[in-house]
């Protein structure tokens, strides 16, 4: 169960409107504190760190959607705020990369079946869809299981849905932090592979 | 080593160093992402496989996962089991004999003050608010039970295949949909912002549409339902509480849910009849603001925050 939410990885808040809609500038809708202050502090550097990611045209956009989650889901006191900030950056953009493959793909499913319906809520699900997430999840088992040596799997498991650090994992399996980097390489090229094959349909 | 493979090679080094939590060096990371245009979409398809992945993959079979299983398995035992069987003792044996024939159920919890978003993968979403707790199934995706707090649902209509909520001992059939539910201490509701929702369709059989809200009072099971405006459902998802004729303890529980302080109430305080709204970012840095910016007078008390009505 990922609790750590400092980490971004599946606490996601996706708020697509307005705390910031309406108000004045950023600087005097919220109180200052660490995080804010990086933010507004480090707003370049941050805008060039999104557009090497990717962000390009919506790096503005990006932004605003960083400004937004740790408004919303900042929990307490943060070490390094500006790493926290590049990290929930990191973050947005990995989950709208997401959102813009889901999309691809659901177009492709729907394209000859959609007709007048333009509000996407009321759109009725793929029954292919919802067996690919769940062939997904199951092929994502399989795929872990047989991975060598066993260990890596469950040193997957522990990043990335317990969400322990890597160096906490090397203590806790009394290996080399460079090794659990290794495994976690291994891992995630196996799964990329098998998302790969799954996008191919 | 050809140039896309140890492309490749780069990115799933960076995507392995940049997902752990104590990496920090982001400018050697945006040097090489700006060395080459094909770096970041290289590093984009390996992290997003391996953060969908962590989120797909269940917690591995742990000690305190037995008594989870052991507590889900009670509660669909009489669905699944013909009497007798779901009264065997839990262990390891006898959950992996129950993940064969029962529902793939899984729950995630929020602590207070989180936000969670869970993409079930239709393009339907759920947004589980802080201090909640909601089960799901990965052999039915059409289903949700909400254990305790509160949920904001985004759903893809399917006529053939409605999608079923079970909160507070109820059981909602969305009619497309984005809902809201709340199960705490302060009463049961369901509010519907957009399509409608059945709640107990066996029974009852009341229907919501756009702008109604159902609630039922703590210890009553008198249903009320009254209007309530489209915009200013779920609004919690966004960071800003919305209040419209609540009691204290529904503005004490939400102001826990969402800021993760603690918030009570005097005990017997009258029902009181707030409206307001207000940002959470604001409560949680000061707990003491709620006060002002609802009209109630809230003080510290001990490692809580006292709220007494207008």
């Amino acid at each position: 169960m990922p609790s750590e939410l400092l980490d971004g990885q599946s606490v996601r808040d996706e708020s697509a409107g307005g705390i910031i809609a309406g108000k004045g500038t950023m600087a005097d809708s919220l109180p200052e504190s660490g995080v804010h202050a990086a933010f507004l502090h480090h707003r370049a550097q941050l805008l060039r760190f999104i557009a090497a990611r990717g962000g390009g045209a919506d790096a503005e956009d990006v932004l605003q959607e960083v400004w937004l989650r740790i408004s919303t889901a900042q929990s307490g006191p943060v070490a390094n705020p500006l790493s926290y900030l590049y990290r929930v950056a990191n973050t947005v953009l990995i989950d709208r990369y997401r959102a813009r493959r889901q999309a691809v793909l659901r177009d492709r499913a729907w394209s000859e079946t959609q007709g007048g319906s333009d509000i996407a809520v009321s759109d009725a699900p793929s029954a292919e869809r919802i067996v690919l997430a769940r062939d997904l999840a199951r092929a994502v088992e399989a795929l872990l299981a047989r991975l060598h040596p066993p260990r890596v799997a469950a040193i997957f498991r522990r990043h990335r849905i317990d969400g322990m650090g890597q160096r906490q994992i090397a203590a806790e399996f009394g290996i080399s932090l460079s090794t659990v980097e290794a495994d976690l390489r291994i891992a995630y090229r196996a799964l990329a592979e098998l998302r790969e094959q799954f996008d191919a349909g | 080593m050809q140039p896309d493979e140890q492309l490749r090679e780069e990115a799933l080094a960076w995507a392995v160093r940049t997902l752990d939590p104590a990496f920090a060096d982001w400018d050697a990371f945006t040097h090489w992402l700006e060395a080459n245009p094909a770096h970041a979409a290289a590093y984009d398809r390996i992290a997003a496989a391996a953060m969908e992945a962590g989120e797909l993959s269940p917690a591995p079979a742990a000690a305190n996962d037995v008594q989870e299983a052991s507590t889900i398995r009670r509660q669909v035992g009489r669905r699944w089991f013909a009497g007798g069987l779901a009264a065997c003792a839990a262990g390891l044996l006898a959950v992996g004999l129950w993940q064969q024939a029962t529902p793939d159920l899984y729950s995630r919890q929020t602590a207070p003050g989180q936000v969670l978003a869970i993409d079930l993968g239709d393009g339907s979403r759920i947004h589980l608010a802080g201090d909640s707790r909601i089960e799901l199934d990965r052999d039915n995706l059409r289903f949700a039970r909400l254990e305790r707090g509160r949920a904001l649902f985004t759903i893809h209509h399917d006529e053939a295949n409605p999608f079923r909520v079970e909160a507070g001992g109820h059981e909602l059939l969305d009619v497309g949909t984005v809902f809201d539910v709340r199960d705490d201490a302060a009463g049961f509701s369901v509010a519907v912002q957009e399509g409608a929702v059945m709640v107990d369709p066996h029974d009852v059989k009341v229907r919501l549409d756009a702008g109604d809200q159902l609630a039922i009072a703590p210890g009553s099971d008198r249903m009320v339902v009254s209007e309530i405006a489209a915009a200013d459902i779920g609004t919690w998802r966004d960071g800003r509480l919305t209040f419209a004729s609540a009691s204290l303890a529904e503005v004490a529980a939400e102001l826990a849910r969402a800021s993760g302080h603690r918030f009570i109430t005097a005990p017997g305080a009258p029902r009181g009849s707030l409206t307001g709204s207000i940002l959470v970012d604001a409560v949680r840095r000061d707990p003491a603001s709620a006060g002002a910016l609802l009209g109630v007078a809230v003080w510290r008390q001990g490692d809580a925050w006292m709220i007494e009505g207008p």
